[in-house]
């Protein structure tokens, strides 16, 4: 019996190819979405692991101190007089090259002798590949992965400015796709081209014995911290796990939409295959086997859409993991990735995701497919009875659930998750109540239409009601789509205006000066105090300010220290959040001056610091206890910043150096002439020279890159979505093949046919607009000021732009009207005789 | 004696390895390290005047360098022990140093140290590897003093010729701590201390021995911690030489007799099995007379092998004959596995002698160097 019913299953799929089409791209759409980006965020993910894996080895500790570094001489106490032989002196810095496929390239400086007792950087004898004595005495000798060059080639680079020449004179041993963008030289190489003499930038240890690191802690400088090694990995991981959250999140998106269309296919086959199942019914198949049947339909269905969406998914993830890998170097830290990883616990968790997901949405068609009496096997009926949407506890139960997730989402112990949660209950819960606004839309719509195209209008407005429960389903699907077009539409713009704003009342200065260095990376800029002098006397320059910008480590993350020369005179650059009021404002810059610091919202927001609390920062004159004065703000970084005088860092870290300048210029002087002879001083160091207004709209590029994975993705959410509406009226029409066959015949004409069919679409997308803006505004306002502050710490003014309502409210109808032109066509051009006959 | 040839050859010989075998193929790469290129390197021309203390100390002229002691400890309840402690210096090509830090270095360091422990046949080699900079390692170039690490060797007064030193070095479980006090002032070998090591002028080494060392201290092993004392050898040698092909290997022996005679061989074991011209040694009488030996003055026959558990045959007994000091000996080592099988392959093991000095019988104890056996035929 069960192969007899599975031959029934196979015949209605196979004979209602658009239907399979339809279930298929949902299923494939939202498993692609899903699994590409959780494929790219994870081969992000391992590709710096793998390289952190190769650099770091055995080694279970390791000794860092941020920007300031460590001196040699702490290797050789911890080697040789503490005795801790697994261990390995690290100089690491970064460069800018065309030659790097990132752009970044990764200097790591090694002492090839000390290395064995991890990995296989290290090398004691040489061999072709590895020729040490070139290594260890060649200016500039480095070994390179193939892709970077061969060896005899020369490297390019720029350091702080400098150009360096990169000699390679080997290849990186073992795998080098771990090392992408990575060249290794020797310590005292890599010292001399990252003009970091004298300075470690860590030591890596294997203590095997667990007194050991109190052994170690006490010869410690101050300003030098031991941290476990793979805490640390896992705490620069961890950086981008906001980032990576929000993009998993809208990937379940598209698969929640995926979930709709697939709802929507079995329950019309469901509904199409009524007289079948009350004939099998009455035959003596039992409700069990035929809810079996259609479950297996479902599973069937969900199989290969959800391998199409792996296969769909994996390409899509090369194009992501570029984009994603983008950001985490703009924002984060250097990472290069050679290819997408395909993990397959990513690709099996999708494959699950996707099969649950379709089965999931099936038990509803499936149970209603099970419920239909034997006796109705004599009834005709088409009319789509799922009982469902008149359920009149259904709008209420809606309410209850977004109200439930809002306050799930910005309960104040929640986490993000907790926040993406509450996000998705007020989605699911929104999605209640699309019956009611179909409804309300159809009784609209009905007066409406009737009074300008008259019956097709009317009957378009009533046929919403009538096949009440899929209208909803598609109606939910495409609302989702477009609240989710809307929320993020709306976030990233009052992101961007905020951020607009600024740099606005930031960048105050005329020019910015900095050396070429990699990007993200702190840089130096060295000057002699000659050449500084002579900047400032430039005809043409009014006034000069310094900034020092240095990276410190703390726990869990490492915290930026800003020192600039003139804070307290450019005090309309900084903006106070906290304290708020003109009297405690003075007072916070009074006690600025004074030696206080000021924190960035987002250190102030993610570490709970106050103004009063006191924040801790290890420096070369021990650990500091900075009290501090005020919160400002600034989305430079999500990670921390502490702001203090100059005159304070110069005297607790001993550190003359600075990393960039801004010039305020005279009234008539001409930036490019300053430019000119600011670039003439300096040679021959190679710097940016950059107008605020440049300055602006760089700091708007990385911005625009930053989200433009998120507008690929909500993109691709609307496609899904799409495709639902497009599913959903396509079924409706094709039900009602027969219906428009017989207006045919009573003297409908093709034009009103295709009226009426299009208006039915069209009060389908305006059901939707008016579900999904006061939706879409929802999100917005969680991602704005829940999501977004929980994941970076940043308060963003909220702006509703009517283009992107405009646009949402384009995409919807767009949607919804291109799914009726197939419909309109085929119920035009077919013979009414046909469609009759095909009952 | 040879030692300094020990790393050049025996890395020239690693490289034509089997893959299969333990002896890291990059091994052979060393040659290029320590024999590729002599620019700007002294080399050993012609005799020289030595003068101590300055000559214990580092000749960075020259490119390759060690301290090479070697000895006998004995501890109560029958407690026997061999050591070697090793120090190689090999000097980096001479480039223009960059501007950079303390991390440029002229010289790598290897250093060796093997405890063999008799009584429970048991033997611990190590090797460490350190840059001459930052004090990692590095010797003086006026006295004896020279380490890599905690590894060291230094006079107690380096301003004395015949100061007794002080040996210190531990690695894992095994350490080793000695006074040695000289008995026998240098004995220079060779030439008046130029060792010819093949027929190319500059293919040679400075050479000099201290073949007489008490010593006195404290091993530590698995089995415990042991107050010792015993006797030592003290090799010291320089050069640039770079090797000549043909040459397989060579069999090294240093041994101090009973009567109160040093005796020192080398036979270098060429590619075709004979032995090479230059190999050599020198006779040390108990009164302190030397006498060189060319390799018509003596004869070593192997009398046995052992066998690696991977395959290598080394010879573990010998018959050396000096007719003309009237001396014949049956040398067999204290245990067959002193192999140090590290990144260089080789054999280095405390040996005992028996047999007649003039007819007279004669015992002695001292050690053996076989190098270029790892190699396959």
């Amino acid at each position: 019996m069960s192969r007899t019913l599975n031959r029934t299953s196979a015949r209605y799929l196979t004979r209602h190819p658009w239907q399979l089409v339809l279930a298929l791209g949902g299923v494939g759409l939202g498993v692609a979405v899903a699994v590409a980006v959780a494929l790219a965020t994870e081969s992000a993910q391992r590709a710096f692991k793998l390289s952190n894996d190769r650099l770091v080895g055995t080694a279970t500790h390791q000794v860092v101190a941020g920007t300031a570094g460590l001196p040699d001489e702490l290797y050789r106490r911890l080697r040789v007089d503490l005795g801790i032989r697994k261990s390995a002196p690290i100089v690491e810095g970064f460069a800018r090259s065309e030659d790097a496929a990132s752009g970044t390239l990764r200097i790591i400086g090694i002492d090839p002798l000390a290395e064995s007792f991890r990995g296989d950087l290290g090398m004691v004898l040489g061999t072709d590949a590895y020729p040490l004595d070139a290594f260890l005495t060649e200016p500039g000798a480095v070994l390179a992965p193939e892709a970077l060059g061969s060896v005899g080639d020369v490297v390019e680079a720029t350091v702080d400015g400098r150009l360096i020449r990169l000699a390679v004179v080997g290849r990186v041993p073992g795998d080098g796709s771990a090392l992408a963008d990575t060249v290794v030289a020797d310590i005292a190489t890599a010292q001399e081209l990252l003009e970091l003499s004298g300075r470690l930038s860590r030591i890596d240890l294997q203590l095997d014995a667990t007194d050991l690191g109190d052994r170690v802690q006490a010869e410690l400088p101050s300003g030098a911290r031991l941290v476990e090694a793979a805490a640390r990995a896992d705490t620069t991981v961890q950086m981008t796990a906001a980032f990576e959250l929000n993009l998993r999140a809208m990937s379940l998106l598209a698969v929640l939409c995926g979930m709709f269309l697939i709802y929507n296919t079995m329950a019309f086959s469901v509904v199409q295959r009524r007289e079948l199942f009350g004939a099998l019914r009455a035959v003596g198949v039992t409700r069990r086997e035929i809810l079996r049947l259609v479950l297996a339909e479902a599973v069937a269905v969900g199989t290969v859409g959800t391998l199409l969406g792996l296969a769909g998914g994996i390409a899509l993830a090369s194009r992501l993991v570029r984009l994603v890998t983008r950001t985490i170097n703009d924002l984060y830290f250097a990472v290069a990735v050679e290819q997408v990883a395909l993990e397959p616990r990513v690709l099996a968790g999708a494959a699950a995701l996707g099969i649950l997901a379709t089965l999931v949405s099936a038990i509803a068609p499936a149970r209603q497919a099970a419920g239909v009496a034997p006796r109705v096997a004599m009834m005709r009926s088409a009319e789509d009875d799922s009982g469902w949407v008149n359920h009149p506890g259904l709008a209420g139960a809606g309410v209850l659930a977004g109200l439930a997730g809002f306050a799930l989402a910005t309960w104040r112990g929640g986490d993000l998750v907790a926040a993406f949660g509450g996000l998705l209950m007020v989605v699911l819960g929104a999605s209640l109540l699309a019956p009611t606004v179909v409804r309300a839309v159809a009784k609209g719509g009905a007066a409406l239409l009737g009074a300008i195209v008259g019956t097709p209008g009317r009957m378009a407005a009533r046929a919403l009601t009538v096949g009440l429960g899929r209208v909803s389903v598609a109606v939910a699907a495409l609302a989702l789509a477009v609240a989710v077009v809307v929320g993020v539409g709306v976030m990233v713009t009052s992101f961007r205006t905020t951020l607009i704003d600024w740099l606005g009342y930031t960048l105050q200065a005329d020019l910015y000066v900095s050396p070429v260095s990699a990007r993200g990376q702190s840089a130096t800029l060295r000057l002699s105090n000659e050449q500084l002098s002579e900047i400032a006397n430039l005809t043409g320059v009014d006034r000069l300010a310094t900034i020092r910008t240095i990276s410190v480590e703390t726990s869990p993350e490492p915290t930026a220290v800003l020192a600039p020369s003139h804070a307290v005179e450019d005090r309309e650059s900084y903006r106070l959040l906290e304290p708020s009021g003109n009297q405690a404002m003075e007072d916070a810059w009074m006690r600025f001056e004074g030696g206080e610091v000021l924190v960035s919202e987002p250190l102030a927001e993610r570490r709970g610091v106050a103004v009063g609390d006191v924040v801790t920062l290890p420096s070369p004159s021990g650990a500091l206890e900075l009290r501090v004065a005020g919160v400002y703000v600034s989305y430079a970084s999500d990670r921390g910043e502490v702001m203090m005088r100059r005159s304070v860092y110069a005297s607790l870290w001993r550190d003359p150096l600075i990393s960039g300048l801004a010039l305020h210029l005279a009234d008539g002087a001409t930036r490019d002439g300053v430019a000119r002879q600011l670039r003439e001083i300096l040679q021959p160091l190679q710097v940016v020279v950059v107008s605020n207004s440049e300055l602006r709209a760089q700091s708007l590029v990385i911005f625009d890159r930053t989200f433009r994975i998120t507008a690929v993705l909500q993109t691709l959410v609307t496609l899904v979505a799409a495709f639902g509406v497009f599913g959903a009226v396509l079924a409706q029409q094709l039900e009602r093949a027969r219906e428009y066959a017989l207006l045919r015949l009573t003297g409908f004409t093709p034009g009103q046919l295709r009226a009426l069919i299009g208006a039915q679409a069209g009060l389908m997308s305006v059901a939707s607009i008016a579900l999904a803006l006061p939706v879409g505004w929802v999100l917005a306002w969680l991602m704005i000021h829940v999501i977004n502050k929980r994941s970076f710490g940043w308060t963003l003014q909220m702006t509703v732009p009517p283009g992107v309502l405009g646009q949402a409210a384009a995409v919807a109808l767009v949607a919804a009207l291109l799914a009726a032109i197939y419909p309109a066509v085929r119920a035009t051009i077919a013979p009414p005789g046909a469609a009759l006959r095909e009952e | 004696m040879t030692r300094g040839l020990v790393l050049a050859v025996l890395a020239a010989l690693a490289g034509c390895s089997a893959p299969s075998g333990p002896v890291p193929s990059q091994a052979a790469d060393l040659a290029e390290v320590l024999g590729g290129e002599s620019d700007g390197f002294a080399r050993a021309l012609e005799p020289r005047e030595f003068g101590f203390p300055r000559d214990h100390g580092s000749h960075p002229d020259y490119r390759t360098e060690w301290w090479y002691f070697t000895g006998h400890l004995s501890g109560a309840d029958d407690e026997a022990f061999g050591f070697q402690f090793t120090l190689f210096r090999s000097g980096l090509p001479r480039r223009t140093p960059g501007q950079g830090g303390g991390w440029r270095a002229r010289d790598l360091w290897m250093g060796h140290f093997a405890v063999g422990d008799f009584r429970r046949g048991d033997f611990w080699p190590f090797e460490r590897f350190a840059r001459g900079a930052l004090g990692l390692a590095g010797a003086s170039e006026t006295g004896f003093d020279a380490w890599l690490e905690n590894w060291r060797i230094v006079a107690e007064d380096t301003e004395q010729a015949d100061s007794p030193v002080v040996l210190s070095a531990e690695a894992g479980d095994v350490a080793l701590r000695l006074r040695l006090v000289p008995e026998r002032p240098p004995v220079l070998q060779g030439v008046n201390g130029l060792s010819q090591k093949g027929a190319e002028p500059g293919s040679a080494s400075y050479y000099y021995s201290m073949p007489r060392w008490r010593a006195a201290g404290s091993v530590r092993v698995p089995a415990g911690d042991f107050e010792v004392s015993g006797t030592a050898w003290l090799d010291r040698e320089w050069s640039t030489s770079v090797l000549e092909p043909g040459q397989a290997g060579w069999d090294w022996f240093s041994l101090q007799l009973d009567d109160g005679s040093d005796l020192m061989l080398y036979a270098m074991r060429r590619d075709d099995g004979t032995t090479d011209e230059y190999s050599s040694g020198t006779y040390v009488a108990a009164d302190g007379t030397v006498q060189p030996l060319q390799r018509d003055d003596f004869s070593i026959e192997p009398r046995g092998t052992w066998t690696t558990d991977d395959g290598i045959e080394y010879p573990a007994a010998w018959t050396l004959r000096v007719p003309g000091a009237g001396l014949e000996l049956e040398v067999a080592p204290r245990i067959p596995n002193q192999e140090m099988r590290l990144s260089f392959r080789y054999w280095e093991g405390a040996v005992v002698a028996t047999g007649s000095l003039g007819g007279m019988s004669v015992g002695g104890r001292g050690f053996v160097e076989l190098t270029g056996y790892g190699r396959p035929d």
